[in-house]
Order: C-alpha cells, then structure tokens, then sequence
C-alpha cells in the first residue's frame, strides 16, 4: 500500500528566487569595487578572482601550485583528521554513555579539553608534530572529535529506558545491553555527528594550515596576504566556501540514505 | 494463600515489603503460585502493582523480604523471567521476526533453536503474514502480541504481565485475552497477570489476588473454577466479577 506522494506546486518566481539572490549579491559587489566604494585593495571584485580561479587552474606562480593541487591537499588533511576523530570520537561517546568507568574517567578530561579552541593548540602541536602533515590533522582532528564525542554520548543516554528494564528482565549482560539497545539507539544521533564533524574538521582547516605550510587552500590565503593580493586571499576564501558546501552535500545524501536504512 | 494441592509450588513470595523513603507501598506480602497457574492480581490505581512486578522480576531491590523461583531466590540471570510491560517494548530497529528472537538471544539460545522457536510462536499469534515488517508498520495490537510472543518464546519460568492491554480498544482486547490463554495453555506456564479491570482478570486467571490500598496488602483470595472458554454474561462469571468488585470497595 504505498501512499501517493502529496506534490506542492512550487511557483517559478519562489524557484528562481535563490538564484537572483545569487546574482544581486556578486552584482552588488562587483558594483562597489568598480565604483571604488572599496578601494581595489582591500577587496578584489568577482571578476577579477575568477580571472585568477581561471589562471590558477594551470599556473602554480606566484605560491608554488595550481588551486586544484592546494585544494587537494586540503582536502586529504581534513578528510584524514575527520576520519580519526569519527574513529576516535564515536566509540569513546558510545563508551562514555554507557559504561559509568569511562564515563568517570574521560568526562572530567573532556570537559577540560572540549573548551580549548583548536587553534591553541597549534604552538604545542608544533613542539609535538613538528610542522608536517600529522600537526595540521591533529588540529583538524581536534576541530572533529568534540561533536563526535557529544553525539555518541548523548544518542546513548536518549536510549529508552524501559527497553533497558526489558533486557535486564531477560537477564542481558551490560555489553548486550550496550551492543543490542544502546548502539542501535544511538545511530540517528551519530549519523547526525557526521554531518557536524566535518563542518567542524573543514573550518579547522585554515587554522590548521597557519602551521607553516607550503600548499593547501588556507596556505592560500596566507600567502595572498603576504604578497598583498586581495585576489588571491577571496580566491582561497571562497574555495574553501565552496568546496565546504559541496561536501556538506554529500555528506547529507550519504546521512539520509543511511537514516532511511535503519528507520524504514 | 495455599495454591490447588495437588500442583507444585514454583513461585513463592515471603513477607515482601517495598518503600520508597518514607512511603510504605508494599507491605508484607506472602503468597505462592503452583506451577504452571495463571494467577491475576488486581488492585486500586497506584497501589503499587507495577512496583509489586519490578521486585518480583528484580528490577528494583525489595526493602524486606524476598521471592523464591523453584525453592532459590529470583535472579534474572539464573531463571527465565519474562516481563511484557504497560508500554510497547519493541525494538522500532528490528523486525517482527527479530524482535520474538530478541529474548532467546540475550539467553544466548544456539541459533537453530531460536529459529526453530521463532516460527513456533510466530504460528501462535498470528504474525508469521508480517515477521519481516517492522513494529512501526503494524497495529498496535500486533505489536503486543510480538512482545508476548518473545515472552512466551523463552520458555518462561515465571511471566510477568502488566496491564498488558490496558491501552487497547475492547473488542480487541478480548481477543488477545482468548489468545493469551491459548498461549498459556499450550506452553503452559507460570503467568502472574497484573490489571486493573476486574472483568479482564476473572475472564483469563485461575485466581485471583485483590490488593488494598496503600500500604498494600493483600486483602483477600479469589478462585476462579469455570470453564474455558468463558462466558462474559454467565451468571456464575458475573457472580465472581461483582464478588471482586465489592472486594475491592470495601476497605
Ligand atoms: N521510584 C519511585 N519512587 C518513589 N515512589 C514511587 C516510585 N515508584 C512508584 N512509587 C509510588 O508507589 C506507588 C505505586 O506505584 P505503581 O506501582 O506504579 O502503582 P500501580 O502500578 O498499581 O498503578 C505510587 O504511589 C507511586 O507514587
Ligand atoms: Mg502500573
């Protein structure tokens, strides 16, 4: 018995109003620089980062690679220190909800460490890392493991607590209880930390490439700013912009498919 | 409070006393259930029978006293207690099937068992049309007749009911009593029934224990000797039905 979807009729004017939005909005700002409203300077116009979007699509000067090159490697540090903190983060959230011994072991370090914005992190990171690639997933990984932890941990302490009486009535150990009532429990929260994750992991990562680095989008835009070409600073700007907003998107996609598996 | 003679004594409860604080809820409560009796406690609104059930199935610790299953203390690890509570317990992640098998799985059943059990009960309730659908695609009887179907599949020593239906409509109500005593008369096992209507416990038990209001005791001992199945308006089961009644306003 499969139910017909209700269609809404969405009118034209409400589907294209996003893109209009679009337009006034780099319209507006192309306007304000080519009027001088904004000195040059200070902020480059549309036009001229897409000119250098185009250029730096096969020219590595004046920073030393190509905008896909930086793009890549920013994306392998975020996605390796996202990766971690899902691997990381997610069972010792689990742990912490359940098991009282973990929870009184890692909660008080946790709410210590939580408050700690990544970026202080980086001097010691440098003493411990040095200034490779494992520095900058350590900040990116710390950016990921906080909502990691929190979800986990809060998707298990949502679990029902009458169905936890009905295992115990039944005789099941804690890790059944655990493994059958409290994991299942958790995944919507958990899935919902994939999402918050990697926003966190992302935004990380121009922080993280303060560590002196020699390519990825936040390098960047250090070095527009050193070499003083705002053109150069709103192109790695908007990159990370971009890129940030397209693999939210798939993350959601994926987040969806997966909450449509287990909610049926 | 002897049960029939002639069956063996399974259940035996002895000076049961609960409080919470200050609050005497349950006090001093003796009784026995022989084996394999279906035995119906009814009593007032808040006087403590879901308490009563969660020291029975050792949920929460009693304050004095204790309860014996087969001559040892109650221990949910040892013996096969099964409970199906007031509100629905299934597990919305697994299927119908899933969720019969969830009790003998905990009990760590070998799986040929468990398959084997699973289709038993299914067969008995009615559900093997729906064992792959998920507790959020079937009605709400359906989905308390899966939980009696896992409480039931365990093979129970002592099966704990409360207000099982108490949020179901009537007429469906009287159908899942029927099935519940088919249930139990070819398991056959050791069922303590806990409601609140009165008509509901003469028309499924073998006896029945009315409770007083707090501190609760209990007040008197009802036998239910008529055939099976029962008849609502048979002036004998009517006859029961006001002697509970009047039981349970005077006090
Ligand atoms: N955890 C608790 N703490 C304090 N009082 C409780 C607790 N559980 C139950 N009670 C009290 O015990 C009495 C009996 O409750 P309950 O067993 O739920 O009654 P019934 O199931 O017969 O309606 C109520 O007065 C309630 O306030
Ligand atoms: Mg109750």
């Amino acid at each position: 018995m499969a139910y017909e979807e209700v269609k809404v009729r969405k009118p034209l004017g409400l589907i294209l109003l996003p893109f209009f939005s679009i337009f006034c909005f780099f319209g507006a700002w192309e306007l304000i620089v080519r009027l001088g409203i904004v000195p040059a300077t200070m902020l480059a116009a549309p036009s001229a980062v897409g000119n250098l979007f185009v250029e730096k699509l096969t020219n590595p000067n004046p920073d030393g690679a190509t905008i896909l090159v930086h793009a890549w490697v920013s994306m392998q540090e975020a996605f390796l220190g996202y990766l971690l903190a899902l691997g990381i983060g997610l069972p010792l959230g689990l742990f912490m909800g359940w098991f009282g011994v973990v929870r009184g072991i890692a909660r008080p370090i946790f709410e210590l460490i939580r408050p700690i914005p990544p970026i202080a992190w980086i001097p010691l990171t440098v003493f411990w890392f040095g200034i490779g690639l494992w520095g900058k997933v350590f900040i990116i990984w710390l950016g990921g493991v906080v909502p990691c932890v929190i979800n986990a941990f809060v998707g298990v302490r949502m679990t029902n607590p009458t169905l936890i009486q009905m295992a115990r009535t039944y005789g099941a150990s804690d890790w059944q209880i655990f493994k059958t009532l409290c994991v299942p429990s958790a995944l919507p929260m958990v899935f919902g930390a994939l999402q918050i994750a990697l926003a966190s992991c992302w935004t990380n990562l121009v922080a993280a490439e303060l560590l002196a680095a020699d390519q990825g989008l936040g390098y960047l835009i250090t070095m527009g700013r050193r070499l003083a070409l705002p053109d150069m600073v709103v192109l790695g700007m908007v990159s990370v912009g971009v890129m940030g907003a397209l693999i939210g998107m798939v993350i959601d996609q994926v987040e969806k498919r997966l909450l449509a598996g287990i909610r049926r | 409070m002897n049960p029939a003679a002639s069956a063996p004594v399974k259940i035996d409860v002895r000076g049961l006393t609960k409080r919470f604080g200050d609050l005497l809820v349950l006090d001093n409560i003796s009784f026995q259930v022989a084996r394999g009796e279906f035995l119906a406690i009814v009593g007032p609104t808040g006087c403590g029978k879901t308490t009563f059930l969660n020291c029975l199935s050792k949920l929460i610790p009693t304050s004095e006293g204790d309860i014996f299953i087969d001559g040892r203390v109650a221990d949910p690890r040892v013996h096969n207690i099964s409970f199906v509570f007031q509100e629905p317990t299934c597990l919305p992640w697994r299927t119908v099937r899933e969720n019969v098998a969830y009790g003998m799985e905990l009990k760590r059943f070998p799986a040929e068992k468990i398959r084997e059990r699973v289709d038993t009960m299914l067969g008995l309730v009615g559900l093997s049309e729906t064992q792959h659908l998920y507790p959020n695609q079937v009605s709400a009887s359906m989905v308390q007749r899966i939980t009696v179907a896992r409480a039931f599949a365990v093979d129970p020593d002592l099966l704990l009911m409360d207000e099982p239906y108490g949020q179901l409509d009537v007429k469906l109500r009287y159908y899942l009593e029927d099935e519940l005593v088919k249930l139990w008369q070819t398991l056959k096992a050791t069922v303590i029934f806990v409601t609140h209507n009165i008509e509901e416990a003469v028309y499924v038990a073998e006896r029945i224990l009315v409770l007083s209001n707090k501190p609760t005791r209990i007040k008197a001992e009802v036998k239910v000797d008529l055939p099976r199945p029962r008849n609502l308006i048979d002036p004998a089961f009517v006859a029961i039905r006001k002697e509970v009644t009047e039981l349970i306003r005077w006090w």
